[in-house]
Parts: structure tokens; sequence; C-alpha cells
């Protein structure tokens, strides 16, 4: 269970020693990545707590809405237009919505764990 | 299949935190690109140079102090913090100046066919700009109207007259006197600087005399207060 906040902190840990840089102007590709990558990562652990994970959709959904996300701000940028906001609201919203399933799901269990003791 | 799948949610959860630690680190200090041609670095080491050299004559007085410090232990001590505070008096400016140095005066200017208002007095910019000038080519010492300048001295605008200190400039010729180390080439820096124009479109003339073998610069007219310092109880003193 607590593999992937490890990995997460590893990730941070690697990231933050590479001492990689990217120039301002796709510096909201990549937080915009950042936002996608996100909300798969919640998404994938509410499906599961929900058991209906499936490996496939998880794999191709990350990748695939990063690189959506990322070309969605990038067509945004070129027709000027703040298309990117489309994608943080979806985003956004998706991640409190997965955010809140995966609380009462855990709450649920941790009052059926109280009952039981 | 469950190891498999925690296998897949640290995956991406490296990347997540790798994409993270990277947004993170370039908005923190994204990367500068370095614009400078070659003489602007030639000028930005002559500066770095110019500080190093400061701080290392700072460096050795301080250690000479030291050294005093610590043969006065022996010898006597208070010699070295008289001497000390003497030197503190000099820097902070509560002692008169004299050494070698130029007299800058300064007077309304007006050309032939002038209409317009009379100048009553140097602006705060001007005089900022001025001493700034003469700092950057290494006055040690200034006195505007008789009045030191110091770290603390303000320069502003009260009512329209420009007070320097407590003195109000308000009346020409303005005398502004300097010390200087070099004083030739602080001549020849002023000679060519562009400040000249700056006091012509403010109707006034610059005029720099020859370099001065004495000027006497007097001792700063301001009050320190101390309102934050008490003197230590020397009741249970260890020596």
């Amino acid at each position: 269970m607590w593999l992937p906040f490890i990995g997460l902190i590893v990730g941070i840990v690697l990231g933050w020693l590479t001492d990689w840089r990217i120039p301002d102007e796709y510096s909201s590709y990549l937080s915009i990545a950042v936002l996608a990558a996100l909300d798969t990562l919640i998404g994938g652990i509410r499906a599961h707590l929900q058991n209906v994970y499936d490996e496939s959709v998880f794999l191709t959904g990350f990748f695939f809405n990063i690189i959506l996300a990322a070309s969605l701000a990038f067509l945004g940028v070129h027709l000027g237009v703040d298309l990117y906001l489309a994608a943080v609201f979806a985003f956004g919203v998706r991640l409190f919505q997965n955010i809140a399933v995966i609380r009462r799901i855990l709450l649920a269990n941790w009052l059926k764990r109280r009952q039981k003791s | 299949m469950q190891k498999r799948k925690m296998f897949q949610f640290t995956l991406i959860a490296i990347i997540i935190g790798g994409m993270l630690a990277v947004q993170i680190r370039s908005t923190k200090d994204p990367a500068v690109r370095d614009t400078r041609d070659i003489w602007e670095l030639r000028q930005d080491l002559k500066r770095e140079l110019q500080l190093q050299q400061q701080l290392l004559s700072e460096i050795r007085r301080s250690d000479d102090q030291l050294a005093a410090y610590e043969q006065a232990r022996s010898t006597d001590q208070e010699a070295a913090l008289r001497k000390a505070l003497a030197e503190l008096k000099e820097e902070a400016g509560q002692t008169a100046a004299q050494g070698s140095g130029l007299i800058l005066t300064i007077e309304p200017f007006y050309p032939e066919s002038y209409v317009g208002p009379v100048v009553r007095t140097v602006s705060p910019e001007l005089l900022h700009r001025l001493i700034n000038e003469l700092n950057e080519y290494g006055a040690k010492e200034i006195a505007i109207a008789n009045t030191r300048l110091t770290n603390t001295t303000a320069i502003r605008d009260v009512n329209g007259l420009t007070k320097v200190g407590n003195v109000k400039i308000a009346s020409f010729p303005l005398e502004v006197k300097i010390i200087a180390d070099d004083v030739a080439a602080l001549h020849h820096h002023l000679k060519v600087s562009p400040l000249f124009d700056d006091f012509v479109i403010e109707n006034l003339q610059l005029t720099v005399s020859e370099p001065i073998s004495t000027v006497v610069i007097p001792q700063s007219e301001e009050k320190w207060h101390v309102r934050y310092m008490e003197t230590i109880s020397t009741e249970k003193g260890g020596e």
C-alpha cells in the first residue's frame, strides 16, 4: 500500500537531483501533464478500491491523458484561446470526485472494521 | 496480480514525482539566459575583483584589529578600545576629515533669452546622482554646503527646498567638497562625466576645481541616539 507513496518521494528526489529545468514557455504544458497524471493516478486508486481496476485502461489512460492535455494546451496557445483551462477544469473536477469516492470507501471500510472490533 | 498492480502504481507515482520536481524547480528558479557580451562580462569581472579586493582589505583590517586586541589584552586593553572607538568615529564621520580633493561649485545657469522659473534649489534626485557618481569614482568623504555626508544623511525635498541633513539648500553658489585618495583620477572622471548635462537640464552649472592639496570637511552634525543598547554590568566579570 505504501509503495506508491515511496515511489512518489523517490520520483521527486530523482527529479530534484537531476537538475532538469524546462524553459518558462513550456512550463504550462508540464503543469497540465502533472495534473493529468495525478488524475489518472487517483482514478487508478479509486478503481483499485472499487475492484474495477483494469491494467490496460490505467496505463493507456495515463499516457493518453497526458498527451491529450498537452496537445490541448498547445492548440490553445496557437489559437490564442486558453484551451488548457478546459483540461484544468475537467481534471480538477474529476480529481475532486475521485478523491471524494476514495474518502467514502476508506471511511466505510474503517467504520466496518470498527464495528467488527 | 496484486504485486503487478502495485508495481504499476509505483511506476506512475515515480513519473509524477519526477514531473512535479522538475516543474517546481523550473518555476522556483527559471533558467535565466546569460546575454552579457564580453565587455559587460569584463566589467562585471572587474567589479567583482574590486569587491574581492575590498573584502580582502577589510579582512586584513579586522585581522589587524584582532591582533591588536589580543596584544592589548596583555598590555593595554583600554588603549586598543580607544583606538577602535576613534576609528569607528572617523568611519561614522564624527571627526573632521582633511586630505587632498576637489571642490565642485554649483551655480544657476541660464542660457541667453531664457524665460522660465528661477532656480531656487538643487533637486534631491540630482544630488543623489552626483553623490552616486562621486562614490563610483572613488570619493572618500563628501560634504555638501559644509554638511558632511554619512551613510544616514537624508537628502530630501521639504516644501520645495532640498535639505541635506538639516541644512537647506537655498542659496548659490553651492559648494560640494570631496576628499579622495586618487584625486587626479576623480578629476579626470568628472571632466568627462555626463553629469554636466544633467545639471544643465535643470538650469545649473557644475564647475570642477583643479585638484586641491588640502580640503577640510567638517564633522557630521548628526547626533546618534543609542536606543537599543545598554551597558553590560561588570559585577561578575571574569577577568
